[in-house]
């Protein structure tokens, strides 16, 4: 009796395992694709934790439904269940088991963390005068040991403008040679925005008045959106932006044809909109901060 | 279900005449069961209110382009549904239910401070249609979310000084002043007014988690209250607290914003895990598995949850340590947390399970709650949140929980005692077709937006990518769907409440000081006062409750 | 449940419900004092945050002190701390004697604090008058007038509860049932004083 329970026990647990296991892959087709060394990392821990949370899930919502299953009172049976106030091994597991699951994803995740070695404000966060009072690149990049992709990020409402320092160049499109550390310092004028490219799984929010230091690489050539991730008022969803992924070659290519360009400006999805509805004669809506004015770049799509 | 309830004698009408007239609840009473359905009720208005903000949220996001409402409209809709639903419905309605139900299952007459009970109850009508009216106002109402992050909570376009957004923080202060003054009201209830024989571990789980709740309001709130205070100097009398521009701290205000408004989730959650720790034994017939410590994990949750606000902002440029330390306190809270979803578990297995509406609702919602709580145990392991931050995916976990456990946690309540505060007893077959019109929609509704965010759309857009079209059309017909399920609610509770069957004092066959009184209890609630000398949920032991009552 | 948790249970059903009938039930000042001290509680934590807060502009900031302020004037405000803080030890010795039923050498020295109270505000009148910075001068300016104008409004209000006190000790029969008002003033005094040393650490000391 007591071995079958067990063995029982044992069978449930390998089907739940399974069932889990399949669903943790599954789970990377939930996502973008993986265009930067960030996204496979993350994307190996998240996998880890739908495992571990389908089988949770399984688990507790097998149980609840065995038991409304099998048992239900009778329609007239008016008797109580037994008279069972606790079992103190079994509250003991199942404070242990949590804690060192709690454990567990805490140490994986803490190593994807450093691995991804991301260069966010960290350390500056709370020194924003110190932070912006430094210049831009003040300190050296290790360039000899791993070459870097150095742009400047300005967001503001709403538009995202990149520069390329070395070339002097500017655009409403975000360039990156790929296989490259793309390192940006990434500023604002006025309100909090975010710096996210979901197919990079990257995310950062720009402080105004600091230079936010970012850093990933991206690993597979193509298009991508970057989006705003930070609330930042009326035209907050029309901020957003393409990234290109390119090869060495393309991007140098790119990088000699923009220079080509004499600045112009360029499009911009808040000051049209912002234009067109100050032409209505009925305003819908109610006053808005006044968009920016398109920006003038070398290149824009 | 009402066949399953013994039958009693019916209560005689005349003596109860005075308690059923409905004008008490339009005075200013100070009767603690007065009071706690004058908060249930009013609160449920601006729950209709801002559902309406959502369904029209939901019908802009059918389509992709920005084709409904204006993108400020859209702005201020989210900002004022995120607000009215956490200040005007949440608070309120779990203040009301802690009034009707902790003096009366301590064995108290009524709360300490009765007067204050009243006061604090009218300031939630007073804030609540102050913020309906800022709809009025030039500039319209407040649109930078429910946080108000600066710099663009002080952005102010219209110049006036009269604004939304100063509105919105004038009655934010209110709605925190009230809900101090019902936390002090109800920790000084429970600690010093328990009836004789009332101790610690006597008292339901219910009146445990309301204790823990109100405790977090009090140190909580004070931190809000300061950043709202500075906000508002900022928004209108020129000081640069947090405008960065002139050496002012943004990120500060995310502090203090979060120091209170984490927590606050958890003043919302538990006594919902109140709930449930009633319900499941009434209805599996079997005791609470593990009493004292879940009880006592309520404390532990109020402790922990006092240091795990940065999870909000690992995006907003935290130290990396700060993160990774963050990041492991607040996967801590689910060990507490799994003790209480565990010994539910353990309640209802080898019970005699009666499926009543609210059993329904606390099993849907316990189970809502275990996929919400580990959306969120995703959300505070730090790289995924790095991907995930500001997305749908975000709007899915808290609405899992919000909706999913809270709100389903609050019917399966409003059911279970309906009978109790009205003498009535409600419709089963409504209750049966709510439920299930509720919980496909949530499922409809909130689901969808966890694909959504893991594909990267942001929250608090009014247009976005085509790609993201096909789940947020799913979603807006599971929103329109509860919204429809709202409807056999309302009739249910307006039907019975007038047109009724008696329900008779104990129709669950429920233990508890609650279920010894009269439907609906006299104003003094108890003749003379209880000596409780058992344990609650004494089911299979058949042991009187007290020494002194039937 | 074992039966050492249940005669530890029956020892504590008796203790409690004696303890809990008689002590509780109409304890209605009990209730009022123990409310509030939770109240205060609560209201500490508003000051915590805002020193929190201080504290953190003043330790990131860069150019704290606004242009042409070369720092805050000790003196003055130093004698002003002197008096209140003295004066939570002449509404102690006010308490002590309405304590012994004395009622005039209760509104003596109570009428004592309220003087050196309102000279405290009167004090910090003066001081803010003399000052070459406003509310809207960077985040110093910002902070030390939110600091010390929160905290003046309370000490209004104690003085303001003070002044109700007054008034009623020419009430006939007004001490009978306790004092709960008084004691609630006097703790509120207390607090307000040790928020005050604090604050005055906090600002004129750490420059
Ligand atoms: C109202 C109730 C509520 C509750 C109870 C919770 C519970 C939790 N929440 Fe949630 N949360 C919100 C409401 C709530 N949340 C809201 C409103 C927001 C967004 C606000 C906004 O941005 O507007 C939010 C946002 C939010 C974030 C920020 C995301 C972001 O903005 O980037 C995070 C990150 O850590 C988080 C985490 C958690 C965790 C870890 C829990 C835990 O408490 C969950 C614990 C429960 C379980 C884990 C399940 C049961 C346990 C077991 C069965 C044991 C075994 C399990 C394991 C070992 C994993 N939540
Ligand atoms: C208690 C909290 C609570 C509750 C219950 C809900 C309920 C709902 N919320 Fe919630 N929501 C929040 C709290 C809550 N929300 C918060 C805090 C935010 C963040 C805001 C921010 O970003 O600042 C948010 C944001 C939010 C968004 C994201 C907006 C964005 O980021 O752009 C969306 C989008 O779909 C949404 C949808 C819904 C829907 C469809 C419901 C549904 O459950 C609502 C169901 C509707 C009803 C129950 C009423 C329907 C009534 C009728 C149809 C009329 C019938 C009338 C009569 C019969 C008289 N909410
Ligand atoms: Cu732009 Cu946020
Ligand atoms: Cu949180």
């Amino acid at each position: 009796m007591k071995f079958k329970t067990i063995l029982t026990l044992v069978a449930i647990a390998l089907t739940l395992g399974a069932i889990s296991i399949w669903v943790g892959q599954l789970s990377y087709s939930w996502l973008p694709p993986q265009a930067s060394v960030e996204s496979q990392l993350i994307d190996n821990l998240f996998s880890f934790l739908v495992t571990l949370g389908t089988f949770i899930l399984l688990g507790v919502a097998g149980t609840v439904t065995y038991s409304v299953l099998f048992h239900r009172a009778g329609r007239y049976d008016l008797s109580d269940g037994p008279h069972i106030e606790g079992n103190v091994t079994l509250e003991v597991v199942w404070t242990a088991i949590p804690f060192l699951l709690v454990l567990w994803i805490a140490v994986y995740s803490y190593q994807t963390y450093i691995e991804m070695s991301i260069r966010g404000p960290m350390e500056m966060a709370h020194m924003p005068m110190a932070s912006s009072i430094a210049p831009a690149l003040a300190e050296p990049i290790d360039e000899s040991v791993q070459p870097m992709t150095n742009i400047e990020v300005e967001a503001k409402q709403w538009a995202w403008v990149f520069r390329y320092p070395e070339k002097n160049i500017t655009s409403t499109e975000l360039h990156l040679p790929v296989d490259r550390r793309a390192h940006l310092v990434m500023r604002s004028p006025d309100v909090i925005h975010g710096f996210y490219i979901p197919a990079f799984r990257v995310k950062q929010d720009i402080i105004p008045q600091q230079n936010i230091d970012f850093e990933f690489t991206p690993i597979r050539t193509g298009k991508y959106r970057l989006r705003d991730s930070q609330y930042s008022g009326t035209y907050f969803a029309a901020m957003q932006a393409d990234v290109v992924v390119e090869s060495m070659a393309d991007y140098e290519q790119w990088l000699a044809e923009a220079r080509q360009k004499s600045p112009s400006p360029a499009f911009n999805q808040a000051a049209s909109e912002y234009a067109a509805r100050e032409q209505k004669s009925a305003k819908a809506g109610w006053a808005t901060i006044v968009p920016a004015s398109p920006p003038i770049v070398n290149y824009h799509p | 279900m009402t066949q399953i309830a013994p039958k009693k004698l019916p209560i005689e009408a005349d003596s109860h005449e005075e308690l059923l007239s409905w004008r008490r609840y339009f005075s200013f009473s100070t009767d603690h069961k007065v009071i706690g359905i004058q908060y249930i009720v009013t609160a449920f208005f601006f729950y209709l209110v801002a559902g309406i903000f959502a369904m029209i949220m939901r019908g802009e996001l059918i389509t992709p382009e920005p084709d409904l409402v204006d993108r400020t409209v859209y702005n201020a809709l989210f900002t004022m549904h995120g607000t009215i639903m956490l200040f005007g419905w949440m608070f309120p309605v779990l203040a009301g239910f802690a009034n009707y139900l902790v003096p009366i299952m301590i064995g108290a007459r009524d709360m300490a401070f009765p007067r204050l009970n009243a006061v604090a109850f009218w300031m939630v009508p007073v804030f609540g249609i102050m913020f309906i009216l800022s709809f009025l106002v030039p500039g319209g109402p407040a649109q930078a979310g429910w946080w108000s992050y600066p710099p663009v909570s002080v952005q102010n376009p219209t110049g006036q000084w009269l604004n939304g957004e100063f509105i919105w923080l004038l009655a934010v202060t209110i709605s925190g002043v009230s809900s101090i003054m019902g936390a002090v009201n109800i920790v000084t209830t429970i600690l010093r007014m328990r009836c004789p024989g009332m101790s610690w571990f006597k008292m339901p789980v219910f009146v445990w988690t309301v204790l823990a709740a109100q405790i977090i309001q009090l140190f909580g709130l004070p931190a809000l209250t300061a950043g709202a205070v500075m906000l508002l100097c900022d928004l209108s009398f020129g000081t640069t607290f947090f405008d960065p521009s002139q050496g002012g701290n943004p990120v500060l205000f995310q502090h203090f914003f979060w120091f209170y408004s984490h927590p606050a989730v958890y003043v919302m959650i538990l006594p919902v895990f109140g709930i449930f720790s009633e319900v499941f034994p009434v209805y599996a017939r079997k005791p609470l598995f593990g009493y004292k410590v879940v009880a006592v994990s309520s404390l532990i949750i109020t402790g922990l949850s006092a240091v795990v606000w940065v999870h909000h902002m690992f995006a907003s440029g935290t130290p990396g340590w700060m993160r990774m330390l963050f990041m492991f306190s607040t996967m801590l809270i689910s060990v507490p947390t799994g003790i209480k979803v565990f010994a539910w578990v353990g309640t209802i297995w080898g019970g005699k399970i009666r499926l009543d509406t609210p059993m329904l609702f606390a099993l849907g919602g316990l189970i809502n709650f275990v996929f919400s709580g580990i959306t969120g145990i995703m959300l505070s392991s730090v790289p995924i949140d790095i991907h995930v931050n500001n997305t749908y995916f975000v709007v899915g976990h808290f609405h899992y929980v919000i909706y999913g456990a809270i709100v389903f946690g609050l019917y399966g309540g409003i059911y279970h005692w309906f009978p109790k505060m009205t003498g009535k007893m409600y419709y089963e077959g409504l209750g049966k077709l709510h439920f299930w019109l509720t919980f496909i929609g949530t499922t409809l509704n909130f689901l969808p937006m966890h694909p959504l965010g893991l594909m990267g759309m942001p929250r608090r857009v009014a247009s976005y990518d085509p790609e993201f079209a096909f789940w947020n059309v799913l979603a807006s017909i599971g929103a329109f769907l509860l919204g429809m399920s709202t409807v056999p609610f309302l009739i249910n509770m307006v039907s019975s409440w007038i047109a009724g069957k008696k329900a008779g004092d104990n129709p669950w066959r429920a233990i508890g000081l609650e279920w010894l009184l009269s439907s609906p209890p006299d104003v003094e609630n108890f003749e003379e006062l209880p000596i409780v000398i058992a344990e609650p949920y004494g089911y299979g032991k058949s042991e009187p409750l007290t020494e002194n009552m039937g | 449940m074992t039966s050492i948790d249940r005669a530890l249970d029956q020892e504590q059903l008796e203790q409690s419900k004696q303890a809990t009938a008689q002590e509780n039930e109409h304890d209605e000042a009990g209730n009022s004092m123990f409310g509030f001290v939770i109240f205060l509680l609560s209201e500490s934590v508003i000051f915590l945050s805002f020193f929190a807060g201080f504290i953190v502009y003043k330790t990131t900031t860069s150019d704290w002190l606004p242009p042409g302020v070369e720092g805050l004037e000790v003196r003055e405000p130093a004698i002003n701390t002197v008096i209140l803080v003295s004066s939570s030890f002449v509404i102690y010795i006010a308490e002590r004697y309405l304590h012994d039923k004395n009622l005039w050498g209760f509104r003596f020295f109570w009428l004592l604090t309220m003087a050196m109270g309102s000279y405290f505000l009167y004090g910090q009148a003066v001081e803010w008058q003399s000052l070459k910075f406003g509310f809207s001068s960077g985040v110093f300016g910002g902070t030390f007038y939110l600091l010390t104008g929160f905290h003046g409004l309370h000490v209004f209000t104690g003085i303001l509860l003070q002044g109700i006190m007054l008034i009623r000790s020419f009430l006939s029969d007004n001490y009978e049932n306790g004092q709960f008002g008084v004691e609630a003033t006097s703790l509120f005094w207390h607090f307000v004083d040790v928020i005050w040393i604090i604050l005055f650490v906090l600002i004129y000391v750490w420059q």
